[in-house]
């Protein structure tokens, strides 16, 4: 979803007033005039009016390409990061290779944010920079700047340095290849054998349209209407999460994909129990849902108002459950309290022993560079 | 759409050049560095895969990560400090008669270009007139 399609507040009409006004007030504080030229107010009116007006452009003729911003941003922070990877690699002077290094860090930081870890975002950029802070200091230290010198001027095997590097890096590639769905797609095969995810995006996505439009069909009092909103709805959810193995169509839904509580089947930590359990709820709930707005509306050619309320009644409490289930793909929006909570919890020990590492370091380092007087 | 097999591609480039660094070149310094970068690409791993099956185990590991680099970052600037008392020089190459037995020496073929000594290209410039008596100090 991109960041403009986000801003959902105020009525459209309003929006697009406030876009006209804040517009004709940036280019009346930008025209050259003797008294009462502002540039910063003009130009601040000037970008507020544009936000508010491709904010309005999106919401009424629609994203023109959704998640543009994520994929730039993917496709540069990516870019950067093996760019200025190669130049620290390939890079002579140990001071301009640590420069370097540091872009790499930056781009992979953004890499970071887009992976949704802020709070490892704030962390590495903090640490790293004073770590090459630190490395900067050594060079200038250590190294001599009088001419060339052999660790900065040679390189060990150049040649067969860099057929292994990218030969591993060929293999690698060639095995992420083998484990991905576009291999399973290549070869069809029915599933890839990489442990799924709870919820894929696509998933989550039908999950959410299915939800949106079962809270329409609750607001609906025309048989017609309603039969025909709800036609596809329940194989498309059952495309997602099964049908329950006991139910007569149980072999009536082809899929080429596993649903959701199969392929947690053999997953056994507490967070892909929780899903599979709501999974096949929902398989149930389906079932039951749907059975009982056809009884109550394809037996009679006129049903009654009551009739319609109790064929559409189980429907808010699914609705309710498939926006649990596409919650369950993404992870805690509050990162920092959450890796909180998981560190001194799960990993508690884990951590105790991530600080008696360091001390020990800190005690290794000094013990390492301390210079010993030889006594004569 | 970005999957995470993109990101994972960009975590093997990542690795794939921090290996390179760390075979070909012979700076300490720029071997560490190449060591970390490493570390960046498997970091970026883990949270492409943590974001994948949506939960942090992923991120609590990356934390472990980031610490055992503070620790290698602390520990191998004592040893450079140390290994460039003894040697004036950041070299790896330096160390080889530690090698085992039976490894043949590396030998580096080419001389280094020698680049001329500061100031031998400036331009002379011919002394014009006399050259100013200084006053006797006392």
């Amino acid at each position: 979803m991109s960041l403009f399609a986000a801003m959902q507040t105020g009525n459209p009409l309003g929006q697009l007033a406030t876009a006209v006004v804040l517009g004709a007030l940036a280019i009346y504080w930008l025209l050259p005039k003797p008294r009462g030229r502002s540039i910063a107010i003009g130009t601040f009116a000037a970008i507020a009016s544009a936000v508010v007006l491709v904010s309005w452009v999106v919401r009424r003729f629609g994203d023109p390409a959704p998640d543009l911003v994520g994929n730039i941003l993917f496709w540069l922070f990516s870019a950067g990061a093996i760019g200025f990877g190669t130049i620290f690699v390939s890079q002579r002077n140990p001071g301009r290779g640590a420069i370097a290094f540091a872009f790499v860090i930056l781009s992979v930081c953004g890499l970071f944010l887009l992976l949704a870890a802020p709070f490892l975002m704030a962390a590495t950029i903090v640490i790293y920079a004073g770590a090459i802070i630190v490395t900067f200091l050594f060079v200038l230290m250590l190294s001599h700047a009088d001419g060339p010198t052999d660790e900065n001027d040679r390189t060990r095997e150049p040649m067969l340095g860099s057929l292994a590097g990218f030969a591993f890096l060929g293999l690698v590639l060639f095995a992420l290849y083998q484990s991905s769905p576009a291999a399973a797609i290549d070869t069809n095969e029915a599933e890839y054998v990489l442990p799924a995810r709870p919820v894929s995006g696509e998933e989550r996505a039908a999950l959410l349209e299915i939800a949106e439009q079962l809270s329409e069909v609750t607001k609906l009092q025309d048989k017609d209407a309603i039969l025909e909103k709800t036609k596809l709805m329940r194989d498309r959810i059952a495309e997602i999460v099964g049908v329950p193995p006991t139910s007569v169509d149980a072999v009536a839904v082809p899929s080429r994909r596993k649903s959701i509580p199969d392929r947690l089947a053999l997953l056994t930590d507490p967070r892909s129990l929780a899903t599979k359990k709501l999974g096949e709820e929902i398989r149930q709930m389906n079932v039951k849902a749907f059975n009982a707005l056809e009884n109550n509306l394809l037996s009679k050619a006129n049903p009654s108002a009551n009739d319609i309320q109790k064929s559409t009644e189980a429907l808010p409490a699914l609705r309710e459950k498939l926006i649990y289930l596409a919650g369950r793909g993404e992870l805690p929006a509050r990162n920092v309290a959450n890796i909180g909570y998981v560190l001194y919890s799960e990993y508690l020990l884990a951590v105790e022993m991530a600080g008696t590492i360091l001390l020990v370091a800190t005690i290794g380092t000094v013990a390492i560079a301390t210079r010993k007087r030889i006594s004569a | 759409m970005i999957s995470v097999w993109h990101y994972l591609a960009v975590a093997a480039v990542l690795f794939a050049l921090g290996l390179i660094g760390f075979l070909t070149r012979r700076n300490l310094i720029t071997m560490f560095l190449s060591a970390e970068l490493m570390l960046q690409g498997v970091v970026l791993n883990l949270l492409a895969f943590s974001r994948f099956h949506a939960n942090l185990s992923g991120q609590a590991f990356a934390l472990f990560v980031v610490t055992v680099a503070a620790c290698e970052a602390g520990i191998a600037m004592a040893l450079f400090i140390v290994l460039y008392r003894r040697n004036k020089s950041l070299d790896a190459s330096v160390w080889q008669s530690n090698r085992e037995a039976g490894v043949p020496s590396s030998v580096d073929a080419d001389a280094l270009p020698t680049v001329a000594a500061e100031g031998a290209d400036d331009p002379k410039l011919q002394p014009a007139g006399a050259k100013p008596q200084e006053p006797a100090r006392v």
